[in-house]
């Protein structure tokens, strides 16, 4: 049996965690923000986004999967960058999240000013869900902070 | 008619007729003289040239003048392995001073105009069929990511077939490869990036080098000729005469043969040009695009817009 003080204490433990839960924003995802980024607040279109110090910025979104797979918004990706926003497609490869969920990783190339820049997108569905994990910046500061950007999409838990 | 004249040459007239006679010759060079058939066109052929006289220097290698025309300039070093093979057993082209370094993996066509040395069989009156000497040359346009990359690989692509660097700049490159490995040069090129452009042309120089040849070897059969009349020349007059119109015609054959050398060296190796420019955002919706705003909000120009 517990006494007045001790269902306190369980309620006020229950209320921290709800808390705690809700600093999340309501994000249908945990992401665990590396030490070399830092989590940019109040992102309208973003549901997380963080960034280094030299610029890379890594980004999380989440639609509607229209109840397909993420192996159909691979091509839709693929194709869109390609054909109607001038990328270079560079790679694929099979990923997942920290939880297991499967998903597609997208690389690809970009030019800009004589600069070249790349950009990193990886896509999970679950449910009724799409998660658009996205990372870029120049060439060579992503190539500095692949290890960050690369540990930042492997710590998504989509729940 | 030229027969006679060439007749007249060897047997008889006075100096000063041979010379007038030499004139009209050279004069009809690339004429109806120079197309006659080829085993019986070249006077040396039967009446064999004595060797120039004493004091008359063999014509120096052609040192390109005539080239500077062109737009495919042969390689600073002298022409390439190809064209070593395609120069040797042909008596007309002048060996290159500097030949490329070599390349086992550059064969020679199969075979070349004036490489063959035995003259025809007697019972097979046809001239032997030739391969025809094609020019080929191709013009690629690609999106590529990272165009000072994709150069520096053309640049290494056309050295590992065996060819070189012909020019570069920032946007395109132009490179020579072996004409056997063509194929497979252009077949690495694409895999480069997208083609947004592809023109691929093969022109036959056949007639011109034919041509070029006749009358390379007419042309020195007149110089081999003058170089005699010379010696055998006892007016001093004469003597100058001689020597202005053999000036004069060595100066047409280090010409000529530099045209031939330079048309040799565009057979032996294919001209590859590829002109890069960045992937283009599609103007025209020709495609249905899915209804999707985030996927038009994809791409680096979002994703790197914090606030």
């Amino acid at each position: 049996m517990m006494n007045l003080g001790q269902t306190r204490h369980a309620l006020a433990v229950r209320a921290f965690l709800l808390a705690l839960g809700l600093s999340g924003c309501g994000r249908p995802f945990a992401v665990t923000t590396p030490p070399s980024m830092i989590e940019l607040e109040q992102q309208t279109d973003y549901a997380y986004r963080a960034m280094t110090p030299d610029g890379v910025v890594l980004g999380v979104r989440v639609a509607d999967s229209g109840k397909t797979d993420a192996a159909f918004w691979s091509q839709a990706v693929t194709l869109h960058m390609k054909e109607l926003s001038g990328y270079a497609f560079l790679a694929t490869a099979d990923v997942a999240t920290a939880d297991g969920v499967p998903g597609k990783e997208l690389r690809f190339g970009h030019d800009e000013s004589n600069r070249p820049y790349q950009y990193v997108v990886r896509l999970f569905v679950l449910g009724q869900r799409l998660f658009v994990v996205e990372a870029g910046g120049t060439k060579e500061e992503m190539d500095r902070a692949r290890p960050a950007v690369d540990r930042a999409m492997g710590s998504i838990r989509l729940r | 008619m030229v027969e006679a004249m060439l007749e007249t040459l060897r047997y008889g007239g006075s100096t000063i007729a041979r010379l007038i006679l030499l004139g009209v010759l050279l004069g009809a060079c690339g004429g109806a003289y120079a197309r006659m058939p080829e085993p019986a066109a070249p006077a040396s052929a039967t009446a064999p040239a004595p060797a120039p006289a004493a004091g008359l220097p063999e014509p120096a290698p052609y040192d390109g003048f005539a080239m500077a025309d062109e737009s495919a300039p042969a390689p600073a070093s002298g022409a390439g392995p190809v064209f070593a093979q395609l120069a040797k057993g042909h008596p007309s082209v002048p060996a290159p001073a500097k030949p490329h370094a070599p390349g086992s993996a550059a064969p020679a066509p199969a075979t070349l105009p004036g490489a063959a040395t035995e003259p025809p069989p007697a019972a097979t009156a046809q001239p032997p069929r030739r391969e025809a000497l094609l020019v080929y040359t191709a013009t690629l346009v690609l999106a590529v990511y990272q165009v000072d990359v994709s150069l520096s690989r053309i640049e290494d692509l056309a050295r590992t077939v065996g060819g070189y660097l012909a020019s570069r700049t920032d946007t395109s490159i132009v490179v020579r490869v072996p004409r056997a490995r063509f194929q497979e040069a252009l077949g690495e090129v694409v895999k480069l990036g997208d083609v947004l452009h592809r023109d691929i042309e093969a022109q036959d120089v056949s007639d011109q080098v034919v041509d070029l040849e006749a009358r390379l070897r007419n042309a020195r059969a007149v110089r081999d000729r003058l170089a005699q009349l010379l010696q055998g020349a006892s007016a001093t007059k004469d003597a100058l005469e001689i020597e202005k119109e053999l000036a004069r015609v060595m100066g047409e054959i280090e010409v000529m043969e530099g045209k031939l050398q330079l048309l040799l060296d565009k057979v032996a190796y294919s001209t590859v040009t590829v002109q890069f420019q960045p992937l283009r955002t599609s103007d025209v919706h020709a495609m249905a695009r899915l209804p999707f705003p985030w996927l038009e909000d994809l791409g680096l120009a979002r994703l790197l817009q914090v606030k």
